[in-house]
């Protein structure tokens, strides 16, 4: 039993982390444009962001040292702080989108008026964020996140053509228009490698007070989530592409992204998928309002963690406190939350090489890391990807505006 | 004061995590004050904490310093127990006069209701 609750981060990583309203907007719109042929990118994907969260799960357990503890020390206080601005920015984006999309989950459930569902997403994250333990948190929201699963389901009921499913992890040009096909390439990639991901997962193994012991376990939370993550992903775009593409549906809002668990499932699928994203959600929503705080405090040094209790990291409260209100007020304002979570996306490719580099150099350094030190695998799939963040990084705001949002 | 062996003061010391003698978070190492640069034998005097002593780590530095303002905080190098993955301290936060900021912070939050949970 311990084994299994010691996955817990990992799950709630995934599940909250991983399989949030950006990803799930990405995979359902891919899928209900291009059918299956952008598989392939999710498994790019989930490759980088294990990789780096098995290294940022790593660095913690050995050196006790959280990103932006590394951000600092590596970039040192100027371009520190950039990085700090440009991940602060992101998770506001994030934070303002989970909570649009928690309000649109309530509605489907309740029809009662989008803004009072605002407030009650609102007062409920903070409850939640004031008084759960960080183990409880990770238990409800990842556990209950995986309901989930129910698309994994949907889409073996909805019989797709496993040869075309199967040719679409096959790297391809993709057919139509290119720019929205390569918007979605670094959507998909974006939606996976989120940076409050790492945030949090690397301060999460502080909050757990991780030891090189529990290396095994990073090892396990990485494997075990994120490909639990990726198989949602790919789930989530194989039902759209069985279901919405052959009948002209796009998926501009979350009720169609219920509608493809209900349509081969009925009444059961609609509302287990309701409730799965409903948890995914807002543990994604606790994740980044949490990043929020831990980012901040690690950059200047106060003390952090949800294991302090608020009045004990003082400053960590009132970090993600006003992270929190500043995101609810955005999103009251009645800015679509389908549109936030995309610019998040695109915005989060911007700022994740500020994030993976001092996350490599401190995983290379035997000063910090002694035997635990990057190995060559970890090494050659970090310089990859950080390549890919490189190149998707540059390419985001360009395709943004040529592919008119995916718009074509 | 200990230390594992010869330490890089740029790589090594500057920007890293303050923790004191409870066990507490308490500042980043913002800045060093080194006596005797002009002679043969220069001396890491004090690690200087807060928001003044960024103006001297570059313009985006210069510019944080002016809008925080407030005061920075000396700590003499005798009062440095070891750096291990912190820089760990001799003395609590309070008595270093490292906790103002915090201090004010927790008695704010102390007065709302669960502010211990």
């Amino acid at each position: 039993m311990k084994r299994i609750l010691s996955v817990a981060l990992g799950i709630l990583a995934a599940i909250g982390g991983f399989v949030d309203i950006g990803d799930i907007v990405f995979n359902v719109q891919a899928g209900s444009m291009f059918g299956y042929q952008l598989l392939w990118v999710v498994v790019i994907g989930v490759g980088g962001i294990m990789t780096y969260a098995e290294m940022c799960g790593r660095v913690a357990a050995v050196s006790e040292r959280a990103v932006f503890d590394a951000v600092r020390e590596r970039l040192g206080f100027g371009v520190g702080l950039v990085a700090l601005v440009a991940g602060q920015f992101v998770n506001l984006m994030t934070l303002t989108a989970e909570i649009g999309g928690i309000a649109l989950v309530l509605q489907l459930l309740s029809a009662l008026p989008y803004r009072v569902l605002l407030v009650l997403a609102a007062v409920v994250l903070l409850l939640v964020l004031w008084l759960m333990s960080f183990q409880w948190i990770e238990r409800v929201f990842g556990y209950c996140g995986l309901a989930l699963l129910v698309f994994a389901v949907a889409a073996i009921k909805l019989q797709p053509d496993w040869g075309r499913v199967a040719r679409g992890f096959v790297p391809s040009g993709g057919s139509g228009d290119l720019a929205v096909y390569l918007y979605f390439v670094v959507g998909l990639i974006g939606a996976a490698m989120v940076p409050y991901e790492v945030y949090f997962y690397s301060s999460g193994a502080v909050e757990e007070r991780w030891t090189p012991k529990d290396l095994g376990t990073n090892r396990a939370n990485v494997l075990i989530g994120y490909s639990l993550g990726g198989i949602l992903s790919c789930a989530l775009m194989i039902c759209a592409g069985a279901l919405l593409l052959p009948n002209g549906i796009t998926a501009e809002l979350l009720g169609t992204v219920a509608l493809v668990a209900e349509v081969p499932l009925g009444q059961i699928g609609l509302l287990l998928a309701l409730i799965g994203t409903l948890f995914a959600v807002s543990g994604a929503a606790i994740d980044s309002a949490f990043s929020g705080g831990y980012n901040v405090a690690q950059f200047f040094g106060w003390e952090w963690g949800r294991y302090r209790k608020n009045a004990g990291a003082p400053r960590f409260t009132i970090a993600w406190f006003v992270m929190l209100t500043v995101a609810f007020v955005i999103v009251m304002t009645g800015v679509d939350p389908i549109l936030v979570t995309e610019l998040s996306v695109i915005f989060s490719v911007v700022a994740l090489p500020l994030t993976y580099i001092p996350i490599l150099l401190v995983a290379n350094d035997r000063a910090y890391m002694g035997r635990y030190a990057n190995g060559r695998l970890s090494n050659v799939l970090g310089i990859f990807y950080l390549v890919v963040v490189l190149v998707i990084a540059a390419a985001a705001i360009p395709l943004l505006v040529l592919s008119n949002m995916g718009q074509g | 004061m200990k230390t594992s062996g010869p330490i890089d003061l740029a790589l090594g010391l500057l920007d890293h995590q303050l923790v004191d003698s409870d066990n507490r978070r308490c500042g980043k190492v913002d800045d060093l004050e080194i006596e005797g640069l002009d002679t043969a034998s220069p001396r890491l005097a004090a690690i200087i904490v807060g928001a003044p002593a960024w103006r001297g780590r570059g313009r985006v530095g210069r510019l944080a310093a002016r809008l925080a303002g407030g005061r920075s905080t000396r700590v003499p190098w005798s009062e440095v127990e070891e750096i291990a993955s912190d820089v760990q301290l001799r003395k609590p936060a309070g008595e270093l006069r490292l906790d103002a900021a915090e201090e004010r912070a927790r008695r704010f939050i102390a007065r709302l209701p669960g502010a211990e949970r």
